[in-house]
């Protein structure tokens, strides 16, 4: 059967020199789920931006059905039954989810905008290919799993034959993850192609029919997904073997960080955090687990100071954080690497090296006398950059040209190039390829063994078991469970306390929270 | 006091405050649409001044509904050079409304005193005309309130029953119309019309079309209404204070006509307040409209900064 979607020997170098795309050949047939994998910076999102009309190629050609096609905007890609849910996502946020759907097709009834066909259309649509969305409140206000679906049913709206996702499960939980991949079945059954971009191997091989396998700019070779193995995978991806094992903290140290009866509560003063008490001792991992929205990111977030401590209190090596700024806290060596690089780690805008040295402007090192000192920077930031192996152009690199794991990679080498004290982590390897991934393990292994306090949320919970030396289980805003990890610990009996099916007593958690 | 609590509750000063409104409305309206489609029009001065010029100096040898539509055309225009430099050539929105501001001082004075022949200052030997009002007399055979309606609604201009036809069809436009869904999501996330394949740098540039016709649409209404001819810098800061009236309107056609009435209301007594308090100066009560917008703006933004709550690097 010849191929629904061809893309032969494309080209695309950007300006500034960056070459992300360098012959890549993508083939798709009808009704597949093909998967593109490969690194950070492979070049992706770049390829799909093409067959999407988003940036031009330099070189190749695309052909659709067969015949030779090229697209100036995403407008011709629609109408040419193309559609693309980004990596980041672009909905108003102020708009409902109907009109999100609709926005750039509306139905009319003459001169204005037919709300209540748009309305039972956007239903019909959901209902048809199982995305359950309510049509009518504001998209800001819905959590990340919903907006996916929005934007899936957006492409669909517009009849789109093939649809792009540019890794969906990066931002979903684990059980979000698996309501997306029915859909994804749903959409398959009924005749629509997906090509489907993602970082974990067991994702891929469940969901994917067909692999192509990116490295460097360059397609490495294409895999029937039942030929291969998630190992003979990732060294393709990789191009040498990659483990991902880290070892457990030696011995765990001093206290270090003290929480008591802590309280946090959100904006409208719901408890987000309800009466916590624990422990963190110098060269320990503690896995905050949970649900989203459970109460671990608002926890970080009140150590931070990202947000208030409504009550109790939070100590770290006895000086309580509660009075500080974040500025005062990070003096006294709390490290943050947040859940949201972009909103709430980096500076988009400005350049690497800038970035790089945004917490430490009262280092002497680089600022003296109220001056900048360039040289200084930019050579921390070379240092940095080698040290963390990051793909950049240079020092002087926007950030926000970044591929997204070369943007983590940035974070954690801020947060770490500094020996942190308490170092707070939230979803550290989210859209971050395997050997990337390996290394931030490291990284953070490396810097508990340096005598670091660290707390670490993650929507993943291999990641958890994988890290943590102890785990706790939040379950609306309560601790519900405490663990030592150990090889019998598995995701299915944290799951249950995840989800609220149990609860530990008191004294099985003390063991747990020495 | 009591003579000014009687004045201002008389129909006179409601007939008053529906004059100073006019231009204002209507700039304010072109600044709603503008700001929504995310594009700052600060402009909105200097269309409204030129707008003011042209309508007198085409009202001299043309019938007043043309001077009307030169006004808004010359607006509009203005609206598309500054779409040209800010989306085509990518300068910096703000810097080209304030060059068009800054022409438009100097711009309508040498026009001025070429249209004139040397007069630099006002248009008073030009025979310019006026735009006629409505006379809605008939209403006074209604028994009881007949008068009543006759003394608020008779005699005002053509373009303030245009201007509030505008605020309804601005809405509607805005919030039942296909195009203001788009010009709202170009204002708010350009990212999402924009993959969604909305052209959305046209949906600007005809933001700024309209949004300068609508200014210069004001400008007509005071040099043809308001005032009969040209002054120069007749306009006086009613371009600015529209600009703040949008975000007082909280930035919603029907907010947009309620604060240009109240800032219509303080134009309108500093209209018939130098009549009742002689020795008060004058240049001190002009400065009320000004003086209330610089109020209102600060507890706006004050109420919008306690609603944002101060998050991180300060001390919680
Ligand atoms: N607008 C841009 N300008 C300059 N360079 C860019 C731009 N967008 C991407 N790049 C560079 O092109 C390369 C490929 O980026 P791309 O986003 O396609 O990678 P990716 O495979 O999607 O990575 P990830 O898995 O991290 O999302 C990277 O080195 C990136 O820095
Ligand atoms: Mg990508």
């Amino acid at each position: 059967m010849a191929p629904l979607l061809q893309a032969i020997s494309i080209g695309k170098t950007y300006p500034g020199g960056v070459v992300a795309n360098d012959g890549v050949n993508l083939s798709v047939s009808a009704g597949e789920v093909h998967a593109v994998v490969g690194e950070n910076g492979a070049g992706k999102s770049t390829l799909m931006k093409i067959l999407f009309g988003i940036e031009r190629p330099d070189a190749g050609t695309l052909l659709l059905d067969g015949k030779p096609v090229s697209f100036t905007n995403p407008r011709e890609a629609i109408e040419a039954g193309i559609g693309m849910v980004f990596q980041h996502f672009s909905l108003v946020p102020s708009f409902s989810v109907y009109e999100n759907v609709v926005l750039g097709a509306e139905p009319r009834n003459g001169i204005g905008f037919d709300r209540e066909k748009a309305i039972a259309e956007v239903r019909a649509l959901s209902e048809k290919f199982r995305l359950h969305v309510d049509p009518l409140p504001a998209v800001g206000s819905l959590p990340v799993g919903q907006q996916q679906r929005v934007e899936i049913l957006k492409a669909l709206y517009r009849d789109a034959r093939i649809l792009i996702l540019d890794e969906p499960t990066a931002v979903l939980a684990p059980q979000e993850v698996e309501e997306l991949f029915v859909a994804v079945r749903a959409l398959v059954a009924q005749g629509r192609t997906v090509i489907f971009i993602a970082h974990k191997l067991p994702e891929v091989l469940e969901i994917s029919d067909r692999i192509t396998v990116m490295r460097a700019g360059k397609t490495v070779g294409e895999v029937g997904s039942s030929e291969v193995t998630e190992q003979s995978l990732a060294t393709m991806m990789v191009g040498r073997d990659v483990a991902l094992r880290v070892d457990r903290a030696v011995t765990a140290g001093e206290l270090a960080c003290e929480i008591k009866a802590l309280w946090v509560r959100s904006d409208a003063g719901q408890p987000l955090v309800q009466d916590l008490n624990l422990h963190v001792h110098a060269g320990e991992i503690v896995g905050l687990v949970g649900v989203e929205g459970n109460g671990q990111a608002a926890l970080l977030d009140a150590i931070s100071g990202a947000q208030p401590i409504a009550q109790g209190v939070a100590y770290l090596n006895g000086t309580s954080l509660g009075p500080l700024s974040t500025l005062e806290r990070r003096a006294i060596g709390v490290a943050n690497i947040p859940e949201d690089r972009i909103a709430q780690g980096l500076a988009g805008g400005a350049s690497v090296a800038e970035n790089l040295v945004a917490t430490k402007l009262a280092d002497r090192r680089y600022v003296r006398l109220g001056l900048l000192d360039l040289k200084a920077i930019k050579s921390n930031a070379i240092a940095l950059i080698e040290r963390y192996s990051v793909r950049v152009g240079g020092p002087a690199q926007a950030v926000s040209t970044l591929s997204g794991g070369n943007m983590q990679k940035i974070v954690v080498a801020r947060e770490l190039s500094e020996q942190p004290k308490l170092l707070l982590v939230s979803q550290p390897t989210r859209g971050v390829d395997l050997g990337a991934t390996q290394f931030i393990w490291k990284s953070l292994t490396d810097a508990r063994d340096a005598g670091a306090a660290v707390l670490l949320s993650s929507a993943d919970l291999s990641e958890l078991l994988a890290l943590s030396d102890r785990l706790v289980v939040f379950y609306r805003g309560r601790l519900v469970a405490a663990f030592l990890n150990s090889a019998a610990l598995t995701p299915e009996t944290l799951g249950s306390y995840m989800l609220g099916l149990a609860t530990q007593t008191e004294d099985e958690m003390k063991v747990a929270l020495r | 006091m009591i003579e000014l609590l009687a004045t201002v509750i008389s129909s006179a000063f409601f007939v008053t405050v529906i004059r100073t409104t006019t231009p204002l409305l209507l700039a304010t309206l072109g600044g709603l649409i503008a700001d929504l489609s995310g594009a700052l029009n600060v402009a909105l001065e200097g269309q409204m001044l030129v707008g003011c010029l042209t309508a007198v100096i085409v009202s001299v040898y043309a019938p007043w509904y043309v001077a009307v539509l030169a006004g808004l055309g010359s607006g509009a225009v203005l609206g598309l050079v500054m779409a040209f430099f800010a989306l085509r050539l990518k300068a910096d929105i703000i810097l080209v409304g304030f060059a068009i501001n800054i022409m438009a001082a100097g711009g309508t004075v040498f026009a001025l005193a070429m249209a004139t022949g040397g007069d630099k200052g006002t248009s008073i030997n030009l025979v310019s005309k006026a735009i006629p009002p409505v006379d809605l007399s008939f209403l006074g055979v209604i028994p009881g309130i007949g008068p009543v309606l006759v003394s608020l609604l008779s005699g005002h201009s053509v373009l303030s029953w245009v201007a509030a036809f505008l605020v309804f069809a601005i809405w509607y436009f805005l919030y039942r119309m296909p195009w203001g869904l788009w010009l709202r999501g170009v204002g708010e996330y350009p990212a999402a019309p924009a993959a969604a394949g909305i052209p959305v740098n046209a949906v600007r540039a005809w933001s700024l079309v309209v949004s300068g016709g609508l200014a210069g649409l004001g400008g007509a209404q005071l040099a043809m209404f308001n005032y009969v001819g040209f002054a120069r810098d007749m306009t006086a800061g009613r371009g600015f204070i529209a600009l703040g009236a949008v975000l007082l309107g909280a930035r919603h056609p029907v907010g947009a006509l309620l604060a240009a009435l109240l800032f219509g209301a303080f134009e309108g007594l500093a209209v018939v307040m130098p009549g009742l308090f002689a020795d008060a100066p004058a240049e001190l009560i002009r400065m009320i409209p000004f003086i209330v917008t610089i109020l209102a703006l600060v507890l706006f933004s004050y109420r919008a900064q306690r609603a944002r709550q101060m998050r991180t690097l300060s001390k919680s």
